[in-house]
């Protein structure tokens, strides 16, 4: 193998792959990168078994073959290195690679391509495609709400639904839920319900800047999901299991609805999470209905040892007053995920769920869990 | 309504044990002596007289060192008891001012006596009148700092040792450490203090001086709580106000018990208690903490901290009941068997699960049990597999 490339793309392709290699892993070919000569490009994959990243980087390629090296040893040197070009060549007897830019050389030692496991992609014919811009607005909303700890392994993932009409993603941990819907350029003929681990989704947010589209397979046994990207691909395996039937959880019916001013709201919660860190992150929402549908939010948070905070908004207000405490973490999450100018909160009563939806926007939908407050 | 000016007494007494020493044998009063192990031991000065101090001789200092600095100097072995007796002496003094004594060792308390004044007169009062009743009854010295917080409070006892009494009027907290080295402060210790002098932070005032940000980028959230308190700022509370940290239930056996249903169902019955008394404290806990003691009074605690905090007996329950089958041994019998809520919050709350419906029927069910327990005692009502445990405990 003999190629060369400049110092910025391979520095970029190697930022693009780094977040798959395996970091802890028994395999050792696993914490490498793998590099091939692929036509006049040369392409770099990663993978630690559950997600893969392919990247092309443009070369000069004078000499086809491909080579393992550590990740680490790899991307550090390469981005040590000035802006220049880069010549690599594989010293074949030895498996290591030989690294020359401008008076700088380094010789890495390799473990050999074969034992680099292979990603097969899959056939094209049920693809759905999707803006970048709107897929990574829908993954930033529902993300953050997939469980992180391993407990029940469905909710670390993100149930995704393709059907003619569109995607619709949903995400919960034990006490919230997102659900957010949206057509898409291009859908399936068929219905198509997967669990894409929420690692995925949000490496392929990262990954996915610069390409103006992104085309989704899955593959026939549905195990696999590939994301194609003009010079990236990400591969992800599919979580396995059944996700909770999340469409009975969301409320139909409210007895309070009020609507606010989303950056007020903000305001007035991240003030509440100040007091409320000391005290399990506990904020009271006391919502008054006025004559004419007006009304006032009361947004507190008390710590035992540190004080109190206590803010006061003009909303407008349906139903009945109540008095509503939530985890004020869980509240921000979701407001700061919402783009419209204002926001509404449906709920029963204290000890079901809080509805968020986005006024004037169909297409997403926030449900959390109140916290019990002894009194 | 404005909160009450806030006034706090910090009390040390000097040299506490020497003190005593020096009151159990008048002898020995004005002479170079430390409390500590015995010279030729790996012991160290436990208390120095104040005659000792002049020699340079310190507290922690081994005592092989304390001798080459005063060859003359008187070493005593520890008398607990008497020790005990006085320090008791004076924090019974204490309390007769304020039940808010936050007691931190044998020989030092802080005093809130917010709103005392009506009883006691001003704080500069309530402070010689510590220090009168002190030396009178007890016959022993103190030094006391009074202050609007405890940190301030602290400082300025310190700085008025021995028999001193140093008043910091309020708004005068910054002005007053200001000048002070930043080692008088709480939580700076030689790294600290050597990193901030390594910045040019000579004092405290210099320390008040930086900007928060800096302070937080170079030490993290500890550069902040340093800026705090180099302006003289505190809100701690005294502890004595607060409320308590645990509440745990134990069940000696009057004969050991190795019969893992017997023990299975003292556990449940405990966990019941435990979580009816947090739900009438309005409290929910962190943690459940098990206590095995062995017919040998080996005794071990383990404990688990909850993923949310909780009131339900049923969860205290099921944590305890893991805790058990982890630590306990079929066949082992146990002398007692103790069960343990931590972490409380007062007034807090717990996270509902979106997929359990229980939880809200749980709650329901709890409070209408409550209600019961209230209305016609704790023997009211009981779950079945309890049945006859309370009726038994009169056998």
């Amino acid at each position: 193998m003999k190629l060369s490339c400049l110092q910025e793309n391979l520095a970029k392709g190697l930022s693009i792959v780094g977040r798959a290699v395996a970091t802890r892993s028994t395999l050792p070919v696993l914490s490498n990168i793998l590099l091939a000569t692929d036509e006049s490009r040369l392409k770099l994959s990663a993978t630690n078994l559950e997600i893969s990243v392919n990247c092309w980087v443009g070369a000069n390629v004078t000499e086809e073959g491909a080579i393992t090296v550590p990740a680490r040893l790899l991307t550090d040197f390469v981005n040590s290195l000035p802006p220049e070009r880069i010549d690599l060549s594989l010293i074949a007897r030895t498996q290591t690679l030989n690294l020359r830019c401008g008076r700088y050389e380094a010789n890495i030692k390799g473990i050999d391509a074969q034992e680099f496991p292979i990603i097969l992609v899959p056939e094209e014919d049920k693809a759905s495609q999707f803006a970048t811009a709107d897929l990574a607005k829908m993954i930033d909303r529902v993300v953050f709400a997939a469980a992180t700890d391993e407990s029940r392994p469905v909710l670390t993932g993100v149930h995704t639904e393709l059907t003619p009409q569109g995607v619709t993603f949903a995400a919960a941990d034990s006490y919230r839920l997102s659900v957010v819907s949206s057509p898409i350029p291009k859908a399936p003929a068929e219905r198509i319900s997967i669990i894409i681990p929420a690692r995925a989704l949000q490496e392929l947010r990262r990954i996915s800047g610069e390409a103006e589209s992104v085309t989704m397979l899955v593959s026939s046994a549905r195990n696999q999901v590939f994301f194609r990207m003009p010079e990236v691909e990400l591969i992800s395996q599919l979580v396995e299991g059944t996700f909770p039937d999340y469409r009975q959880i969301i409320p139909t019916t409210y007895n309070t609805r009020m609507v606010a001013t989303t950056a007020d709201l903000l305001q007035a919660l991240r003030m509440a999470a100040i007091f409320a860190r000391d005290a399990a992150n506990i904020v009271r929402l006391q919502i008054l209905p006025n004559e004419g549908g007006m009304g006032r939010l009361i947004v507190s948070a008390t710590s035992a040892e540190h004080g109190d905070n206590v803010s006061e908004l003009d909303v407008t207000v349906e139903g009945q007053p109540i008095e509503i405490a939530f985890n004020v973490r869980y509240l921000l999450d979701a407001l700061e995920v919402i783009d419209t100018a204002q926001v509404a909160l449906e709920t029963r009563d204290p000890t079901s769920p809080g509805v968020i939806k986005p006024v004037g926007g169909q297409d997403f939908v926030h449900i959390i869990m109140p916290m019990h407050i002894a009194r | 309504m404005a909160e009450p000016q806030r006034w706090i007494i910090h009390v040390d007494l000097d040299a506490f044990f020497a003190s005593v020493e020096e009151l159990l044998n008048p002898e020995l009063r004005g002479k170079p002596l430390v409390v500590g192990g015995a010279p030729g031991s790996r012991g160290v000065v436990a208390s120095a007289s104040y005659a000792a101090r002049a020699y340079g001789i310190r507290s922690a200092m081994p005592v092989a060192q304390a001798l080459r600095l005063c060859p003359d100097l008187i070493v005593l072995p520890h008398h607990f008891e008497e020790y005990a007796k006085r320090s008791a002496a004076v924090m019974a003094i204490l309390h007769e001012i304020t039940p808010a004594v936050e007691q931190i060792s044998i020989d030092e308390a802080f005093l809130d006596v917010t709103g005392c004044e009506r009883l006691w007169g001003p704080p500069v009062e309530i402070g010689r009148l510590i220090q009168r009743r002190v030396r009178d009854e007890v016959s022993l010295p103190v030094s006391l700092g009074i202050a609007s917080n405890k940190l301030v409070a602290k400082i300025a006892c310190d700085l008025g040792k021995p028999q001193g009494l140093v008043f910091v009027p309020t708004g005068t907290e910054a002005s007053f450490l200001a000048p002070l080295p930043i080692e008088r402060l709480w939580g700076v210790g030689k790294v600290t203090g050597a990193r901030l002098r390594r910045l040019g932070i000579q004092t405290i005032g210099d320390l008040a001086a930086w900007d928060v940000e800096s302070l937080e980028r170079m030490l993290g959230k500890a550069g902040r709580a340093l800026h705090t308190a180099a302006l003289g700022q505190d809100a701690s509370p005294i502890a004595g106000h607060r409320e308590r940290h645990s509440i745990s239930q134990e069940r000696t056996f009057a004969q050991d018990l190795g019969d893992p249903e017997a023990l299975g169902r003292t556990l449940l019955g405990m966990s019941e208690d435990l979580a009816a008394r947090l739900r009438e404290r309005h409290m929910v806990a962190q943690e459940v903490r098990i206590k095995l003691r062995y017919p040998d009074f080996r005794t071990i605690t383990r404990q688990v901290k909850l993923p949310q905090p909780t009131d339900q007996a049923q969860v205290i329950h099921a944590h305890a009941a893991a805790l058990f089958q982890k630590h306990w041994r079929p066949g082992e019998r146990l002398r007692l068997l103790g069960l343990a809520v931590g972490g409380l919050l007062e007034g807090g709350g717990y996270q509902l699960d979106l997929f359990a419906d229980v939880d809200k029927r749980r709650i329901r069910l709890n409070r209408a049990l409550d209600e019961i327990r209230r209305r016609f005692g704790p023997e009211a009502i009981t779950r079945a597999s309890l049945a006859g445990r309370r009726g038994r405990r009169g056998d």
